[in-house]
């Protein structure tokens, strides 16, 4: 399968020979070049994403070539900024696949319930919405209050974004949909005070949430935990950067804890046999080997 | 024994023959008893017989001799001495016979004796005498013999003897058949003990015979009982200690357990190759549990695996796996088909057995060296007839058949694993593949819809800064932190205290508006008086009639001032929007202040650049209005020197400092400086603010009421701009005014408020309804209200008291409220108006309660399909909340209701959504 077929079908920006030798080349210069001057490592991420991204960017900023946007990049960190910002996609959600979290609700939580303190982390949290709705499932279960849940991104503008615990006012709707489709037991509106434009999550929620920047394709496992959702974040990174992250995983997962991702993504690394499928449908694994 | 042959056949004829002649024996025995027996039998027959006879015919020779003796004696007839002669020459031997028979017994020998004496005696006495007699006729003395009778004494005593003897002869008969009659009685006795005595033999020997043989039988059945139930445990043998045919067979029967076990090894090992495949999938870790498992059951030293790979000319025989091999160029890693007996094999698809090759460079390499191979082998594993790898094994020892037969049967089973193995990992990397595909379908799906909403968001951007150009300004933002911080603290103040201002606003608008009608009376009259045309009054008189006119001037512009600013703080302030000749505003200007200029003695400069447009968007007679203040103001504060009005581009500079929502806009510069008085720094925010003035002193020096400045201010913050002061006392000041070009803006009349201006309008249905809706809004939570403002919200309710304080809430937010007092009410209502934005709906409800009207709204014919409805529920039960979801509800919320609750969560349901 060569990537023809997908760029024929799939690809939506400009229009160039996706066997071009030299954009190849000048995509890898882009990601050592930004590895080498700020040390942001993208160099595992999947080619044919950061290909788009790299063209939308270079869209906006009416550049012609690669190696224009690299030679923008490197002169002017602002220009990183931008595309950082555009390499992280930031597509999350509260309560998002509202059947996931009632499988974690009604399926997970019990497990855990009688541990001293429970440890999640949300690898690459992006806004933190999925912390938000996770800590508000474990209000719920009466749990929050021995729970710690860590959300990570590599991105520090967002976590910094995530840290306010606002989320405008135009997503809530749909929100409030996941939240009453996972099984939420009290009223959503209980949670939130409102202003014009966000609606502002009130404090005690993100109260046992520790927003951290950390780098899945460069940082260490820094605690130990029972459940840990990567929903939607693997499928950026090529396979190398996927088993870094997997064996990380698995270092970083308590015995017999928990692992979900995203209900596209699959269990492809050489932990599979590590893991039992806990709840095959919803992306849900639990480690059976140490 | 140990080394003879004594078989079954030998151990039952042994013991047939054992018992025949002890049965020959017995008979023997029997026999010779019975012969004796009869033997007796007959001596005692026999020679009693002949004793009676003996005995009878003595007496019968006795008695025919007396009687022939009698009858000769009468008749004298010689032929009667016939019997006597012939019984005298028989009697003695018969005698002698009957002696010899009786000469065991004694006392009838005595008797016998006896007997013989008398017969003799007889004869002698009387026998021979008589007959003598009568042969010489001596009648007479034969008459007196008889007389005499001499011998009939003894006859008559040879007669009792006889008797005698024959009573003692017949006792001992009886006696005999007595003793016959015992030893025949012993015979059936011993015949009997013989019997039994022979039937022991006999079962003891055939005891031994068969316990010999079954119990080695018993013995070859435990041990295939054994194995039987061992499970396929082969490796127990039939060991059998006698040397007959239970041995043979226990032979025959481990050798045909070696075979089974042999074939059974072979299956085994077959079919552990066969399943091998199972959870492996990928052919490098078939080809080492392959080659790891057969090197040892082959006692090969060395393995080496090629997978057949390409196909066509391009098929290569390419090593995967060697077993035991040892550094970098151990073997070669490919050959072509046909090269090499490795290649040769796959073509002939033929096994190759190499034994004892020198020549041969393949090393085993052990611990202690390398050391040549014994025997090398070569086969071909093939699929469908198609060869699919080839392996070689090396050992120090010869392959025995064995080997061979188990490569031959492993060869079909192992093609198939291979192929099996092939296959998975051809539909894994499938698998993968379509899971690449799937991943990478959600990447550019998460991209897209972060595209979309970058696209959302731009889209936004560009409506913010188009449309709303005119409205963002450093002014207005200010003004928005202002006013947040305002709301806040103001949603705190009492409802009265909102009221109280609200009141105080419009008292003073409509003060101002009563108070002009009379002074435009005053006015006109005063005017008309002192044109004085009928001459009717004197010059004095004509004086006040001026006086009354100038006051009352003043007084209108005082209200006019006044009204303004009530209008500006009360939202009532009308823009007109509309193309302005820049070029006239220099001229209009001089016109209205040459004159001041020349009475004070002062120069007045009109500058106009020479770039700034001709034509300006923005309210004209506002700009005029401000325009005119600071020029007023500027000649009102300078005794001398000069005043200037400059107008030209604004430097970005500046405007990204005092203006930076209108950063993208063309923006004037329009600014008035004066030789006057001049502002202290501390000072100068101050005068921007209503009636407000620099000091008490100026207050005094110059008059005024201080609200032009203000006034002028928030008509420029109005139209986009602001004003800005630079001024040292007693120097001079000047005023800039930054107005925008306003192109876009519509051509309309704009009806703004400050307060709209500073709110961010979410939408574009809510901006066209803060365009078309007038009344005045609060400063407090004045987003809010825009957003609520005129939205229309159906609540349905049948609780009176509830009705009422919710109604009194909304409409406090300026909501658009309509009630139904239960669920057939709200549908009717429905029925008649549908555009409600959305509904507040009770539960509990008389006649139809919320559940069903929510269903019937719901419907897919309902206009209201769409519309949020929150369901308002009594304490509610988990089960109540999945029930009003179901109905159709959008979300809800539980009584008593929480306000502050209630409005973030209306806020969240008249939001428009992203992507929706």
């Amino acid at each position: 399968m060569t990537n023809s077929f997908e760029e024929d079908v799939f690809e939506f920006g400009p229009d160039l020979n996706p066997n071009n030798e030299i954009e190849r080349i000048e995509i890898n210069l882009l990601v050592e070049g930004i590895f080498s001057a700020y040390g942001f490592d993208f160099r595992n991420y999947l080619r044919s994403s950061l290909r788009r991204r790299i063209y939308h960017r270079m869209n906006l900023e009416s550049l012609p070539t690669i190696t224009s946007l690299l030679d923008r990049i490197l002169h002017d960190p602002l220009m990183l900024e931008r595309l950082l910002n555009d390499f992280s996609i930031k597509v999350t959600e509260m309560f998002r696949d509202p059947s996931f979290f009632h499988s974690i609700r009604k399926e997970v939580i019990p497990l855990l319930r009688d541990y001293p303190e429970i440890r999640i982390w949300h690898a690459g949290c992006a806004s933190g919405e999925e912390a938000y709705s996770m800590a508000i499932l474990l209000l719920e279960e009466g749990l929050l209050s021995k729970s710690k849940i860590y959300a990570t991104d590599m991105n520090e503008n967002i976590i910094h974004i995530a840290k306010q615990g606002k989320f405008s006012l135009k997503r809530m709707q749909s929100f409030t949909k996941n939240y009453l489709q996972s099984g939420g037991i009290k009223e959503f509106s209980s949670y939130y005070t409102t202003d014009e434009e966000f609606a502002l999550f009130h404090p005690f929620i993100k109260e046992n949430i520790m927003f951290a920047q950390h780098n899945l394709a460069t940082d260490r496992s820094f605690n130990e935990f029972h459940v840990i959702l990567c929903r939607n974040v693997l499928i950026y990174f090529d396979s190398e950067l996927q088993n870094r992250v997997h064996n990380l995983f698995f270092e970083s997962l308590a015995p017999h804890g928990f692992l979900a991702l995203g209900n596209m993504e699959s269990l492809i690394t050489d932990h599979k046999p590590d893991y039992a499928d806990f709840n095959a449908p919803e992306r849900l694994f639990r480690k059976i080997k140490d | 024994m140990r080394n003879i042959k004594l078989n079954i056949r030998w151990k039952i004829m042994i013991g047939y023959f054992l018992i025949i002649c002890c049965l020959a024996v017995s008979i023997i025995v029997v026999n010779n008893r019975i012969s004796s027996l009869q033997t007796e039998i007959e001596t005692i027959t026999t020679r009693d017989i002949e004793v009676q006879n003996l005995i009878t015919t003595i007496r019968y020779n006795a008695i025919s001799m007396e009687t022939s003796q009698r009858g000769f004696v009468i008749t004298g007839n010689e032929s009667y001495l016939d019997p006597y002669i012939k019984g005298k020459s028989e009697w003695l031997a018969n005698y002698n016979t009957l002696y010899q028979y009786i000469s065991d017994d004694p006392s009838v020998k005595r008797d016998l004796e006896e007997i013989k004496v008398n017969i003799e005696t007889w004869i002698d006495t009387a026998g021979e005498p008589s007959i003598a007699l009568r042969k010489a006729n001596k009648t007479q003395e034969i008459i007196e013999f008889f007389n005499a009778d001499k011998g009939k004494q003894d006859i008559d005593k040879l007669r009792v003897q006889f008797e005698s003897m024959r009573q003692k002869e017949i006792q001992s008969t009886k006696n005999h058949i007595i003793q016959l009659e015992n030893k025949n009685d012993i015979l059936i006795i011993s015949l009997y003990v013989m019997l039994i005595i022979v039937s022991v033999i006999a079962f003891m020997i055939i005891s031994f015979v068969s316990g010999s043989i079954t119990k080695t039988i018993k013995q070859v059945v435990k041990t295939i009982s054994d194995i039987a139930s061992s499970e396929g445990d082969l490796t127990t043998r039939i060991h059998v200690k006698t040397n007959d045919e239970i041995k043979e067979l226990a032979e025959a029967t481990n050798n045909l357990l070696d075979n089974i076990n042999g074939q059974n090894w072979i299956q085994k090992k077959v079919a552990e190759v066969a399943t091998m495949n199972q959870g492996i999938n990928d052919i490098d870790t078939l080809a080492e549990a392959f080659l790891s498992k057969l090197a040892p059951t082959l006692n090969a030293t060395y393995g080496l695996f090629y997978i057949s790979r390409g196909t066509g000319d391009k098929q290569r025989l390419d090593k995967i796996f060697s077993y035991a091999g040892y550094g970098e160029n151990e073997a070669i890693s490919s050959f072509r088909i046909g090269e090499g007996l490795i290649g040769q094999a796959a073509r002939e698809n033929r096994t190759f057995l190499l034994n004892s090759t020198p020549e041969n460079p393949i090393q085993i390499t052990s611990g202690m060296g390398n050391f040549p191979p014994h025997s090398i082998l070569i086969v071909p594993i093939e699929f469908e007839k198609k060869v699919v790898a080839v392996i070689e094994f090396a050992s120090v020892e010869p392959f025995n058949s064995q080997h061979l037969k188990l490569l031959e049967q492993i060869q079909g089973h192992f093609g198939v694993a291979i192929n099996n193995v092939a296959g998975r990992m051809e539909v894994e990397r499938l698998l993968s593949e379509s899971q690449v595909l799937t991943e990478e379908l959600q990447t550019q799906t998460e991209e897209l819809q972060t595209q979309s909403e970058e696209l959302q968001m731009q889209q936004e951007e560009m409506r913010m800064t188009t449309e709303h150009l005119e409205e963002q300004n450093l002014f207005a933002e200010q003004k928005t932190k202002e006013l947040e911080k305002a709301k806040e603290e103001l949603e705190t103040y009492s409802e009265q205290l909102r009221k109280s201002s609200q009141y105080k606003t419009n008292f003073l608008a409509n003060m101002s508006h009563e108070l002009r009608t009379p002074l435009n009376s005053i006015l006109i009259l005063s005017q008309l008086l002192a044109e004085n045309e009928n001459k009717t009054l004197n010059v004095e008189e004509e004086g006040y009639a001026n006086v009354i006119h100038t006051s009352g001037n003043d007084l209108l512009t005082l209200i006019d001032d006044i009204l303004d600013l009530s209008k500006i703080e009360a939202g009532k302030v009308l823009l007109t929007i509309d193309e302005v000749n820049v070029s006239e505003i220099p001229e209009h200007m001089q016109l209205n202040f040459n004159k001041i200029a020349e009475n004070k003695g002062l120069a007045f400069h009109v500058n106009i650049a020479e770039d700034v447009p001709i034509v300006l968007y923005t309210d004209g007679q506002r700009l005029q209005q401000i325009l005119k203040n600071l020029l007023s103001n500027a000649f009102k504060f300078t005794e001398t020197g000069s005043v200037a009005l400059n107008i030209k581009h604004a430097d970005p500079n500046s405007v990204k400092k005092y203006v930076p929502a209108q950063l993208n806009t063309e923006v004037l510069a329009i600014s008035v400086t004066d030789t006057g008085i001049g502002i202290p720094k501390n000072k100068q925010q101050l005068i921007f603010e209503a009636f407000q003035q620099v000091d008490g002193e100026t207050n005094r020096l110059y008059g005024g009421t201080g609200l032009g400045l203000s006034i002028c201010n928030e008509f420029a913050r109005l139209l986009g701009g602001s004003i800005i002061v630079d001024s040292e006392p007693n120097k001079g000041s000047t005023f800039t005014l930054f107005i925008p070009n306003l192109p876009n803006a519509e051509k309309e009349q704009l009806i703004a408020s400050q307060y709209e201006v500073a709110a961010a309008v979410p939408s574009e249905d809510m901006k066209q309804e803060e365009m078309t809706h007038s009344a005045a809004t609060r400063k407090s939570s004045e987003f809010e209200i825009s957003l609520f403002k005129g939205k229309k919200v159906l609540l349905v309710e049948d609780d009176s008291r509830n009705v009422y304080s919710l109604v009194k809430a909304l409409e406090h937010k300026q909501f658009d409220v309509t009630v139904a007092s239960n669920g057939k009410e709200c549908l009717e209502i429905v029925e008649q108006q549908s555009d409600f934005d959305l509904v507040l709906m009770d539960i509990m409800m008389p006649i139809m309660d919320g559940y069903e009207t929510m269903r019937a709204l719901r419907l897919d014919s309902s206009e209201m399909k769409n519309t949020p409805i929150i369901a308002l529920t009594a304490k509610a039960m988990k089960s109540d909340r999945e029930k009003c979801l179901e109905a159709g509800a959008s979300d809800y919320i539980s009584k008593p209701l929480n306000m502050d609750q209630l409005f973030s969560l209306m806020r969240v349901w008249l939001t428009k959504q992203v992507g929706n």
